[in-house]
């Protein structure tokens, strides 16, 4: 089967970014939105049609699950929580980004002089 | 990640796709209206505000079907989407649909229905628990061995010496006591003819002798009452049970549960009935006949005496010399089949040696286990190669229809061009594509294959047996022991032909520029290449064709030749029927007064001309072969000097219109004590008179102590004996008075009255003499010869329908892609008129095409069926497999074919108006 949507980096991120998010305590779709808004102080701006697909895909990897409850607006909602699969991942995820960031950073930051 | 959690929300999106979908909808609006709240608090109106969210989100059926993505259900869509697509596209051309459907539907048909046949004759084991484990004994020995006299078939070995499969009794019991390497050996007879009395009326039934552990042996549990056990088989005449068949159960006794205890005569003998097989069940001999009845050994000497030789005794189980029964074991875990037959050979050799009398010269048997598990597979040898011939034609077939969808996909394809060009500009990837195209061609070829396994299902009661000389020829639908191989086998065929006659439409599909194909104009841009893959196919048809019509014509011709050979007697109103005189109550003493009763009752019947009697009937496969040694000659060992035999009645000659051209007919005179007679044919005169007036002269016939010396009174014309295919050979004929062996005689009536009419009188005469004698194969000599052309005709019949179905398919074809190039070229040719050509120069130019494209594939089809004849010449009678007016006939039928499918296109060509020619454009 031909995957049509080509995988980048930022989907991975995405995918990421919104383990984070619900690790904190359950969400709904909007509210993981919101939270990534406010961890980063508004600097990093989703695409809402890329969320919901990615939440899909999470669930189908069964790294959260999704449940029906109620909002704080009185309702039906669906609130997604981290399993502990989802847990693990979230760390090995952390880690490999992490030292990614390290490594590129490093390599980055390298002044002429230090070679 | 988990697979658990895979596997749930794919089943969850794949069972409640509604249910998911509505879900993923309400999650969404869920999101828009918490979206629309929150811009609002910052001022905005409701309306803009919940615009605005809803732009933000993006496509609710973009976001459902990227949900399906995600959740591994996208690709069930898309296929079902395909498929909507393709039966769409299917209902739309109504007619393409139900010629693509029908074509596949009679080529994998007619290729399901031979399979089958193949299967159930060549592949189908014995229905036994582990029929695999089963092992054949066979032995071989070389040409001065110490077996003389066998019961059973055997094979002639390089060297001049034999391979059987037939052991005598006293050697079976000793390898079963001795045997330690098989799990145990049991014995079994192939069945034999016996008449079957039960609450008055006498039936011609088949019979298996079996030994007591026989049913342990197989792990055979009978489906009602017991089988044979070893109780049965002690002492002659210890055990006087049978176990019936499913079938003599359903047809005698109407299943019921009391037939168990009821006792019935067996060739006059009572035997009680102790259990009914399992329904599959057909004995250990092959997997296709069912014996009506198994009976235990010990009741051999009493139920079935045989008196090959009277200097034996009745009972063949303490006969040491003759070899006549079968065996088969199971093999013992953990001893290798090699093991088990090195071990059984030397204890053969014991029992060989403690049996019989070994010279010092003469070879013992060697013992070989072979392959049990479909019995002696009898057929085998026979029916595989005329099955696999026609097994190969039905391929062609089914390669026929696939060239022939081919064709008509590929001009669908072209006018299908704009909507490829349309889906790739639209972003379709070419897999995409792809996929589409083959879901089409799948499609069909499966709507095709179910159609065939229907029709095959109803075919299968049509296709007439194809063995015709065995005693209970196996029904042909009767069993479809492996009705899953079948179904996997049509399943298969269908798939692979979707994909062979969808590739080349795919392949296209593929090749479609972007660029041009949205421009009209650029229809010609590939048109070079595209007519000339259809052009190739169409050859290809064609050749396929010419190779089935040839096919087809040499098998006609070939019944037709046979069916008009003179057999040099006459073959109308004459009735057949015979008798099976039980061994147990005739001995040749009281056989022959019996037949000579019964002949000249029989002939006093009122519509009876005349009546008489046969050792052998004409035209049955069976004849009586003998050794001769003519008055004064002397042959070397090497010299082959044998002719055939028959005993008949003395109005045998004028009976049969066979023609006495010297000397006289047998008379009353020749009875058994008188002075032993002959009349002999041309060709024997030819061969062991020449020049010689044979009359008075005497021949010694048989060899050994067995031979008679013969007084030739009389020369009769050649008459065929066993076959229609046989030439003329020497043969003589004795009075069945002077000869031995006559229990199984058959009587021949002339009558012009019809057979049905006249048969209670001729039982009432038969019976007259011996109430409890059935009349056995009613037929009349018509009939026995049809009979002996039923493989021939099957032949002709089934190679026929191919090769009228190979013109039909190339007709279709040939016009299909005249039509397809016509239409593409309306624009040239109606420029071309208009520059002035006239209409018969268009006319001419489209039929040329055709004509060599004919051509081409009837010079290719010439080449494959030179190939073809070099297979099936040995299944020909009378021509050659390259029979020049079968070519020549063949060829010249595929060119009118091809000239009247181009006509309707060609002529269209030829109307062709050139101003709306060109303005179509």
């Amino acid at each position: 089967m031909a995957k049509e949507t080509p995988v980048d980096l930022l989907q991975g991120t995405l995918d990421m970014l919104v383990l984070k998010a619900v690790s904190l305590g359950p969400l709904h779709g909007y509210g993981v939105l919101l939270r990534i808004q406010q961890i980063s102080q508004g600097r990093l701006e989703i695409q809402q049609g890329s969320l919901y697909p990615a939440l899909y895909r999470l669930e189908h990897e069964g790294w959260i699950a999704g449940e029906w409850g109620q909002s704080e607006n009185k309702r039906r909602a669906r609130f997604y929580r981290l399993t502990a699969a989802g847990r693990r991942r979230l760390e090995s995820e952390t880690k490999k980004w992490v030292e990614f960031a390290d490594v590129v950073g490093g390599i980055l930051k390298t002044a002429p002089e230090e070679l | 990640m988990s697979v658990n959690s895979r596997v749930r929300t794919w089943w969850r999106a794949v069972r409640h796709e509604d249910v998911v979908g509505a879900q993923v909808e309400e999650e969404l609006r869920f999101h828009i209206e918490s979206r629309a709240e929150d811009l609002m608090r910052g001022g905005m109106s409701r309306d803009e505000a919940l615009r605005r969210a809803k732009a933000e989100l993006g496509s609710v059926a973009a976001a459902r079907e990227n949900s399906r993505q995600a959740w591994g259900t996208r690709w069930i869509d898309e296929v079902r989407g395909d498929l909507r697509h393709a039966i769409r596209l299917l209902a739309n051309s109504p007619g393409f649909a139900l010629i693509a459907v029908g074509s596949l539907a009679l080529g994998i048909g007619a290729n399901t229905v031979i399979f089958s046949a193949a299967q159930h004759m060549l592949l189908d084991r014995l229905d036994v628990p582990h029929a695999e484990q089963l092992r054949l004994l066979e032995w071989s020995e070389p040409q001065d061995g110490v077996v003389q006299a066998m019961w059973g078939s055997s094979d002639g070995e390089p060297g001049g010496g034999q391979r059987s499969t037939s052991f005598s009794y006293p050697v079976y019991q000793q390898l079963r006591k001795a045997n330690q390497s098989l799990a145990d050996i049991c014995a079994f007879k192939e069945p034999q003819r016996m008449a079957a009395t039960i609450n008055g009326q006498t039936d011609a039934i088949t019979g298996e002798m079996v030994s007591g552990n026989f049913y342990s042996t197989l792990q055979l549990q009978p489906q009602l009452g017991r089988g044979i056990q070893e109780s049965d088989d002690g002492e002659v005449g210890s055990g006087p049970v049978v176990v019936i068949s499913d079938a003599f159960w359903s047809k005698r006794f109407g299943r019921s549960p009391k037939v168990i205890g009821k006792t019935i005569l067996i060739n006059s003998k009572p035997m009680t009935i102790v259990g009914v097989n399992p329904a599959g069940f057909t004995g250990a001999y092959s997997a296709q006949e069912h014996p009506d009845i198994f009976l235990p050994f010990s009741m051999q000497p009493v139920v079935a005496p045989q008196a090959l030789d009277p200097t034996w005794p009745a009972s063949l189980l303490v006969n040491k010399d003759l070899w006549w029964v079968l065996m088969m074991g199971r093999v013992k875990p953990g001893v290798s089949t090699a093991a088990a037959q090195a071990a059984l050979n030397v204890q053969l050799s014991a029992a060989v040696r403690g049996t019989m009398t070994v010279n010092k010269d003469s070879q013992v048997p060697r013992l070989i286990l072979t392959d049990g598990s479909r019995g002696l597979n009898p057929y085998a040898d026979d029916m595989s190669k005329p099955i696999k011939v026609l097994l190969g034609l039905t391929g062609f077939v089914l390669l026929l229809a696939c060239a022939n969808l081919a064709t008509l996909l590929l001009a669908r394809a072209g006018a299908r061009q704009r909507e490829m060009c349309v889906r790739l500009a639209l972003g379709a990837g070419r897999r995409r594509i792809l996929r589409q195209v083959l879901t089409e061609s799948l499609l069909l070829s499966c709507i095709g294959g179910a159609a065939g396994l229907l029709l095959a299902i109803g075919m299968g009661d049509m296709i007439p047996r194809l063995i015709s000389n065995s005693p209970t020829p196996p029904s042909f639908h009767a069993s479809f022991q492996s009705q899953w191989h079948i179904f996997g086998f049509t399943a298969a065929i269908s798939i692979m032909t979707g994909l062979i006659f969808g590739v080349v439409p795919a392949f296209h599909a593929m090749r479609v520029q972007v660029s041009g194909g949205l421009k009209d104009a650029a229809q010609t841009a590939t048109h070079r290449r595209r007519g000339l893959t259809g052009k190739a196919i169409v050859v290809l048809q064609v050749a396929i064709s010419m190779l089935l019509v040839v096919g087809a014509g040499l098998f006609v011709e070939s019944l037709a030749r046979l069916g008009n050979v003179p057999v040099g007697f006459r073959t109308h109103n004459l009735l057949l029927f015979s008798l099976e005189m039980p061994k147990a109550r005739y001995s040749d003493k009281t056989t022959v007064p019996a037949i000579r009763q019964m002949e000249e009752k029989l002939a006093a019947v009122p519509g009876v001309q005349s009546a008489t009697v046969l050792r052998f009937p004409l035209i049955s496969g069976g004849a009586w072969n003998t050794l001769v040694v003519p008055e004064g000659r002397h042959y070397k060992p090497d010299e082959r000097h044998t002719a055939l035999v028959n005993g008949v009645g003395q109005d045998f000659f004028s009976t049969f219109h066979i023609g006495i051209l010297e000397g006289r007919a047998f008379n009353a005179g020749d009875t058994g004590s008188a002075p032993k007679v002959a009349v002999v044919n041309q060709s024997f005169v030819k061969e062991y008179f020449p020049n010689v007036n044979p009359i008075g002269r005497t021949i010694i016939a048989g060899g050994g102590d067995h031979s008679s010396i013969l007084r030739i009174v009389g020369v009769c014309t050649d008459a065929k004996y066993y076959s229609l295919q046989e030439a003329a050979q020497a043969t003589f004929y004795r009075p069945y008075e002077q000869i031995e062996g006559m229990t199984d005689p058959t009587f021949a009536i002339a009558t012009r009255m019809k057979g049905t009419d006249l048969l209670p009188s001729l039982r009432d005469a038969v019976q007259s003499v011996d109430r409890n004698l059935p009349l056995l194969d009613v037929r009349t000599q018509d009939e026995q010869i049809a009979e002996s052309l039923q493989q021939p005709r099957i032949f002709a019949d089934l190679t026929g329908a191919f090769g009228v179905l190979a013109l039909v398919l190339a007709c279709i074809g040939i016009y299909g892609i005249t039509a397809y190039s016509v239409s593409q070229r309306t624009n040239e040719i109606g420029i071309r008129m208009a520059l002035g050509a006239e209409p018969g120069r268009m006319l001419r130019m489209v039929l040329s095409e055709a004509s060599w494209l004919t051509l081409i594939g009837v010079v290719a089809g010439l080449g494959g069926a030179l190939a073809l004849g070099r297979v099936i010449a040995n299944l020909l009678y009378g021509l050659k497999a390259w029979d020049p007016l079968t070519l020549a006939g063949s060829a010249l039928l595929l060119l009118a074919v091809a000239l009247a499918a181009g006509w309707v296109p060609a002529h269209r060509a030829a109307r062709v108006d050139p101003m709306q020619a060109l303005r179509h454009e």
